[in-house]
């Protein structure tokens, strides 16, 4: 069964993954967070504003959040992205034009809002739920889940694999952060 | 009289310094010609994004200017990027709106609304610092040298006729080679 995420962990897990891509590089802020809210993550949003070591940028569309993704790995500073599955869907051309044909690497954290706790989510009852793997899957894009604390350890993980890949990837937030 | 997309640029060109440059769409094939090995990387494959292509850039290199030039029907595809920008306030930021009224690279269809589109009040009422309408080449000669030097964000609505060529008649780079070309040069810098 899916657990809650504590939000703490969640920032501190993205700043060591900051602090491992800046290496030896001092920064202001150590990276960047953006988002367009997620109601699944929306305690890590919370938690965020009074954390001062990352800058969150709230964007209206997931659309111009992967295109200041392209801008900020230009110039060579560290992101990821915070989003819903209901922006994953509206922001596919995108995702294509910039991760994958752009060859941009993009982490994108997305929430799972309605997914049922006891039930796999291709098993859902809600379409935005059951189809997210599959479109990732369809885009060839790697996605794992966040199902509780001891699944963290992918935010790191799939964030070296974006860069390694020069592409996106995906890590699925299973139930509301904690 | 409105101006040539082709004159503004040389304009722009001959007194941008070292600021990195977005063209999307029709300021494409011309700003290639004028500026070929430069501090550029063009808006192409993802629709309207060139506003907030430049705002990351400018985000992530506080120490250069950057020169968005983007155009109505693009901007109208991603207009909420106006206000992501002014909540943003990157102090290095002006954002040219290439202002033609059509759909140049589809067959010059009329954009929504067409010239009545004022970008102007948009980019006011989001929260840019400043925000002007030109409509003569001489007037942007003029401004050009204090536009650079302002505290962004700043949206110039340009007056302009149809540029000579469109991506689909003059194509360049794929985003991904300009988008490693443009990292490692300010990697180098």
């Amino acid at each position: 069964m899916p657990e809650s995420i504590p939000a703490s962990l969640v920032i501190e897990t993205l700043k060591d993954t900051f602090r491992e891509a800046r290496g030896a590089r001092p920064a202001d802020p150590l990276g960047w967070i953006l988002s367009v809210p997620d109601t699944h993550q929306k305690s890590v949003l919370a938690a965020l504003d009074k954390e001062r070591a990352l800058r969150v940028l709230t964007c209206a569309t997931e659309d111009e959040a992967n295109a200041i993704a392209a801008g900020l790995y230009i110039g060579g500073e560290p992101y990821v992205l915070m989003i819903q599955h209901a922006g994953l869907y509206a922001s596919v051309n995108t995702l294509r034009g910039v991760a994958m044909d752009g060859r941009v690497p993009v982490l994108y954290l997305i929430g799972l809002l309605g997914r049922e706790k006891e039930k796999d989510p291709r098993e859902s009852r809600h379409s935005m739920v059951r189809f997210c793997e599959p479109l990732l899957d369809t885009f060839a894009v790697p996605h794992a889940r966040l199902e509780g604390p001891n699944d963290v350890h992918r935010i790191p993980e799939y964030y070296r694999l974006a860069q390694q890949r020069r592409g996106p990837a995906a890590l699925l937030v299973g139930l509301e952060t904690g | 009289m409105a101006i040539k997309p082709e004159e503004a640029l040389r304009a722009i060109a001959a007194v941008r310094g070292d600021a990195i440059c977005v063209p999307t769409m029709t300021t494409a094939p011309a700003w290639r010609t004028i500026a070929p090995d430069d501090l550029s990387v063009t808006c192409v494959g993802f629709m309207g994004g060139a506003s907030s292509l430049g705002l990351g850039l400018a985000l992530a290199r506080p120490d250069r200017r950057v020169l968005v030039f983007d155009g109505d029907g693009s901007l109208l595809m991603q207009l909420g990027s106006v206000a992501t920008i002014a909540g943003a306030a990157p102090r290095n930021l002006i954002h040219f709106v290439f202002k033609n009224a059509v759909y140049h690279t589809s067959g010059a269809q009329e954009i929504p609304g067409g010239r009545q589109v004022d970008f102007v009040t948009v980019a006011r009422g989001a929260g840019y610092r400043d925000a002007l309408a030109i409509e003569t080449l001489d007037e942007l000669r003029g401004r050009l040298p204090a536009l650079l030097s302002a505290e962004g964000p700043v949206l110039v609505e340009l007056h302009t006729t149809l540029a000579e060529q469109t991506p689909m008649t003059a194509p360049g780079a794929p985003f991904r080679q300009q988008v490693e070309a443009l990292r490692e040069k300010l990697a180098g810098v």
